[in-house]
């Protein structure tokens, strides 16, 4: 029988306190994640690096190259401004699906909504 | 999963333009204050301003000139940056965050934290020296350098220092030696072998060994991870990006000095010398242990100043664990620690603050012995560099 739970809702901050540009880190018992305002929209995705721990929600937001075939395999700047770029040692994540640019890897992203004018990530 | 029951905390953070240290994490609790840790691969500013109030005369106005000069505006006209970055900047397209040249105040405060007990300081500016054609302009960079660190950071609790010797200027680096052996805070003698042609095994070397030997100062290998030269193992030849030289070039620098080392016979020559190499990481050890044996049984004749394989010699050496490779299962280190019989021999390294230094929390993914771990993070090299606690 499939268990129909509930979906936690964590409010994170009212909405003209979290303007574009701006990040905050949530922790939820031993979860952290990290909340980006990007150009006005949210994203939330699991705050720990899987390399060495190091707290994704300090990371920088940058573009960076990509080589496949949809770039006939010449390297292009791509994803620009939506890649989060590990503090520690510079993994990159594509915030948009928690993928891990170059490893068989990703991060769970959550869905951010706005309710009630707060923005609020569901668990 | 979290549950309804967790607590919530939700805190404003910006993006960090300095690397994350391990103090920033919060993931160690208590855990980490029951082992005394050396962190024995540290690196302050030793960029060249710092040397000149050290050299007299001629080499003091070169290193004049050298200051004023404008490497494609690079800071602090680097050693480093002149010979070595030079030709992969700006490849990594400035994603990893900017290793800061760790000042004096820097390295205090990381040490004030309380996480890391004990720091051996490692030169960074110096590490092309190896290369440097000029024998005497070598030897004056180390000796100012040895001058400068020995003045800044002696009698600083938990500082040690790893004084720089050039293998160009043999005579000169007994000299160097033989001056610092009396200076509790100097614990060894770091030759930086990038560039070391013959490599360090070579008989014209040996003056070095046997003045360390004496002096009961080990020696540390330490590389570089890049040089404008083609010959390997100076590196730029077959290396076109700074991930592959940086990875392998340690590696493969280490594996040509270990290996001749060993099989031009110096640990039977001085048998109370001890060695380490400093980050190459670990995982070749075992290979290049067995694969030396392997041949050693056929071509013994070639090497008939040995009196034993060359792993068991190999297997008292001394190993830096920076860059630690992260492997796949936690109980994997355990398995490579065997393979090599490391559990003596292994010390934990970060490369602080350079941008690719390891944390401690690399080390703890493992699943250790306590009495191991405790070992890798600091026992180890307290016997290796007798520092008395």
């Amino acid at each position: 029988m499939k268990m129909n739970k509930a979906k936690r809702k964590v409010a994170v901050a009212p909405v003209d306190e979290f303007p574009p540009g701006e990040r905050v880190e949530i922790k939820v018992g031993k979860i952290s994640i990290a909340v980006f305002n990007v150009k006005g929209e949210y994203f939330a995705i699991f705050g720990i690096c899987p390399h060495q721990s190091a707290p994704l929600s300090r990371g920088r937001l940058q573009g960076t190259v990509v080589c496949n075939e949809h770039t006939n395999w010449e390297k292009e700047w791509a994803h620009d401004g939506e890649v989060l770029v590990c503090p520690g040692h510079a993994m990159e994540f594509d915030l948009r699906t928690g993928k891990a640019f170059g490893y068989g890897m990703k991060l769970r992203t959550y869905d951010v909504i706005v309710e009630d004018d707060w923005v609020t990530v569901i668990l | 999963m979290a549950n309804s029951k967790d607590s919530i905390e939700v805190k404003r953070v910006e993006a960090a333009f300095n690397p994350v240290q391990d103090q920033d994490l919060d993931i160690y609790g208590e855990e980490l204050r029951k082992y005394t840790i050396v962190d024995v691969d540290v690196h302050v500013d030793d960029t060249l301003q710092n040397m000149l109030p050290y050299m007299d005369g001629h080499f003091g106005k070169r290193l004049e000139a050298v200051l004023t000069a404008d490497f494609m505006g690079e800071p602090h006209n680097s050693l480093r940056n002149m010979i070595a970055h030079v030709s992969w900047l700006g490849a990594a397209y400035d994603k990893h965050p900017r290793a800061k040249l760790a000042t004096k105040e820097d390295l205090l405060d990381r040490m004030e934290y309380g996480i890391i007990d004990y720091s051996i300081l490692f030169p960074s500016e110096l590490l092309p020296i190896g290369y440097l054609p000029d024998p005497k302009w070598a030897a004056s960079l180390a000796s100012a350098y040895n001058e400068y660190m020995v003045d800044a950071y002696s009698n600083v609790a938990g500082v040690k220092i790893a004084i720089v010797v050039s293998p160009k200027s043999v005579e000169h680096a007994v000299i160097e030696i033989e001056k610092y052996a009396s200076n509790s805070d100097v614990v060894t003698v770091s030759i930086p072998d990038v560039g070391v042609n013959p490599p360090l095994g070579d008989k014209k070397y040996w003056p070095i060994y046997e003045a360390a030997e004496a002096c009961n100062l080990p020696v540390s290998l330490h590389g570089i991870e890049a040089l404008i030269h083609d010959n390997y193992p100076l590196r730029v030849a077959h290396f076109p990006t700074l991930m592959q030289v940086h990875s392998m070039g340690f590696p493969f620098t280490s594996m040509l000095q270990v290996m001749s080392v060993v099989c031009e016979g110096v640990p039977v020559r001085y048998p109370n010398l001890k060695f380490c190499v400093m980050e190459a990481g670990i995982t070749w050890v075992p290979f290049i242990m067995h694969r030396l044996d392997t041949a050693y049984r056929q071509y013994r004749t070639e090497l008939p100043a040995l009196e034993a394989q060359p792993s068991e010699y190999i297997s008292k050496w001394y190993w830096g664990t920076h860059e630690l490779e992260k492997l796949p299962k936690k109980g994997d280190l355990s398995k490579l620690l065997d393979l090599y019989q490391g559990h003596d021999t292994t010390m934990w390294a970060s490369d602080w603050p350079h941008l690719e230094r390891d944390l401690i929390a690399g080390l703890m993914y493992y699943d250790l012995d306590d009495e191991v771990r405790a070992k890798i993070l600091g026992k180890n090299a307290i016997e290796f560099y007798g520092i008395t606690t």
